[in-house]
């Protein structure tokens, strides 16, 4: 009796621990740009439309990434276009502006951050891929390009069109 | 006490007025060959050959596709604080203009010689012309739409950037439909070329074109080969530009001694008072250095909007 429970202590300490494990695995692979974004149609005024893929070794943390990971590439990987879809540079360009706001980055992108008020899954768009140990994951997100862009612009990490004048 | 620092305060806010750049205006245009391609032109004779010229009041008046395009570029670039002139107003300037020209012109006896384009933007003083064209292709039951957007600098006629594409094929959307698409996907794109234009003027200058003329028979009896000392007076403008652009960037295409174009100049964006200047400022700064001794020119500055200036030598 007292080993079966000294295994359910045991378990119940480990799942967690390996959740928060694979969610830091996933936040890092976000870091090193491990996903793909490209262009899901033509959204309506003042929102993008994306599709971003998304890696992990648990399929519900690849999915609770995919806002994360489309905010991040709208921000600083851009995607192409073709078939109809314009392609749209990072908007942030300058070289480095990631460690040089890392602070401010660090807390916009953190679990629950303020990235989850740009962006939304569409519901029935999620597909789920087995990939050798992994799984590859696929949302279409809607990203709130122009509000995410005022923030930016009010955090001072982007110039707004107007700036200087 | 009080007193002192509210000083302080209002001296503060208008050293920031006075530093701010000033700022550029944008007018779409159709272009001459979406213009030309619907019907929108006038024919007329130039010596011997027939010109087509676009009619932007008649393209207002008949193309509703085009005011829906023109509304859609103001809204999207208002909500970026950057509202575009309106084409149609300054049409109806343009008409009040040319009444008060010509009877103007009956007293001189002398015409104007300026294209449709030029009085436009002359009229609005808009310093960076969108010109706007699309076509729709047709694919048998589909259609799609191609869709160009080019901002070009109205003074030096140069490039800005443009955003172009072609949509998806489409069985059921309208044309004005697959315009508002065109417009909203490309904007971002667009506005990126026009921030790294703006961006780039910020660093290293405005850029205008500068034109020196002579009055024939002038009072002062001079031209551009006029000697002060060892230099002809060309040679003394071009000092002055030396020292007085940005990092010395200038390029003169053309110079005799009655002329001399000088395009590409970098002017800076502030003058040595902290206070915002453009190509009219820069020119009066030429003019008063050359009223001054050993010289003594009078001259004559025209004013062409922000980025183009004439300055006419001997006399006021």
């Amino acid at each position: 009796m007292k080993k079966f429970l000294l295994s359910l202590l045991v378990v119940a300490l480990c799942v967690p621990a390996s959740a928060g494990l694979r969610q830091k695995q996933a936040n890092k692979d976000t870091q090193n740009f491990r996903y793909e974004i490209e262009c899901a149609g033509n959204a309506i005024q003042g929102t993008y439309l994306v599709k971003v893929w998304t890696y992990s070794k648990k399929a519900s943390v690849a999915e609770n990434q995919c806002r994360k990971n489309a905010i991040h590439g709208v921000i600083f990987k851009g995607y192409g276009g073709g078939q109809g879809c314009v392609s749209q540079r990072p908007m942030v360009n300058t070289p480095g502006a990631e460690t040089q706001f890392k602070e401010y980055f660090d807390s916009f992108f953190a679990d629950g951050g303020e990235f989850q008020k740009y962006a939304s899954i569409l519901g029935g768009t999620t597909e789920t891929v087995k990939v050798g140990k992994e799984y590859k994951v696929g949302c279409t997100v809607s990203v709130r390009k122009d509000d995410l862009r005022k923030a930016l612009e009010a955090a001072g990490i982007v110039r707004g069109l107007n700036s200087g004048f | 006490m009080k007193k002192s620092i509210f000083t302080l305060a209002l001296a503060l806010v208008a050293l920031v007025a006075s530093a701010q750049i000033k700022k550029p205006e944008l007018m779409v245009i159709p272009s001459d060959v979406w213009c030309i391609s619907n019907g929108y032109y006038t024919e007329i004779e130039n010596l011997g050959t027939t010109v087509k010229v676009p009619n932007y009041k008649q393209a207002l008046q008949e193309n509703m596709g085009l005011k829906l395009a023109i509304a859609k570029l103001n809204d999207l670039m208002a909500e970026r604080q950057f509202p575009l002139q309106s084409l149609e107003q300054t049409i109806k300037n343009l008409e009040q203009r040319r009444m008060e020209d010509n009877l103007t012109m009956s007293k001189a006896g002398n015409e104007l010689a300026e294209s449709p384009l030029d009085e436009v933007a002359r009229t609005a003083k808009c310093d960076i012309i969108l010109e706007l064209s699309w076509e729709v292709k047709d694919f048998g039951p589909k259609h799609s739409l191609s869709y160009i957007l080019e901002a070009r600098d109205a003074y030096t006629a140069k490039s800005i950037g443009a955003a172009s594409g072609t949509g998806a094929p489409s069985l059921s959307a309208d044309v004005d439909v697959l315009l508002e698409e065109a417009i909203v996907a490309n904007m971002d794109n667009f506005n990126n070329r026009l921030l790294d234009h703006f961006t780039e003027m910020q660093t290293i200058g405005r850029e205008i074109s500068l034109d020196i003329k002579v009055f024939a028979n002038n009072a002062a009896g001079i031209d551009l080969e006029s000697e002060y000392g060892d230099d002809e007076l060309l040679d003394i403008i071009n000092n002055w530009l030396q020292v007085n652009t940005v990092q010395g960037r200038f390029s003169m295409p053309y110079a005799s001694e009655n002329i001399a174009n000088f395009t590409q100049v970098r002017i800076p964006v502030y003058d040595e008072r902290g206070r915002a200047i453009d190509a009219n400022g820069f020119a009066k700064g030429l003019a008063k250095y050359l009223k001054k001794e050993p010289y003594n020119i009078p001259s004559k500055v025209l004013v062409k909007g922000l980025g183009r200036a004439v300055i006419i030598l001997g006399e006021k």
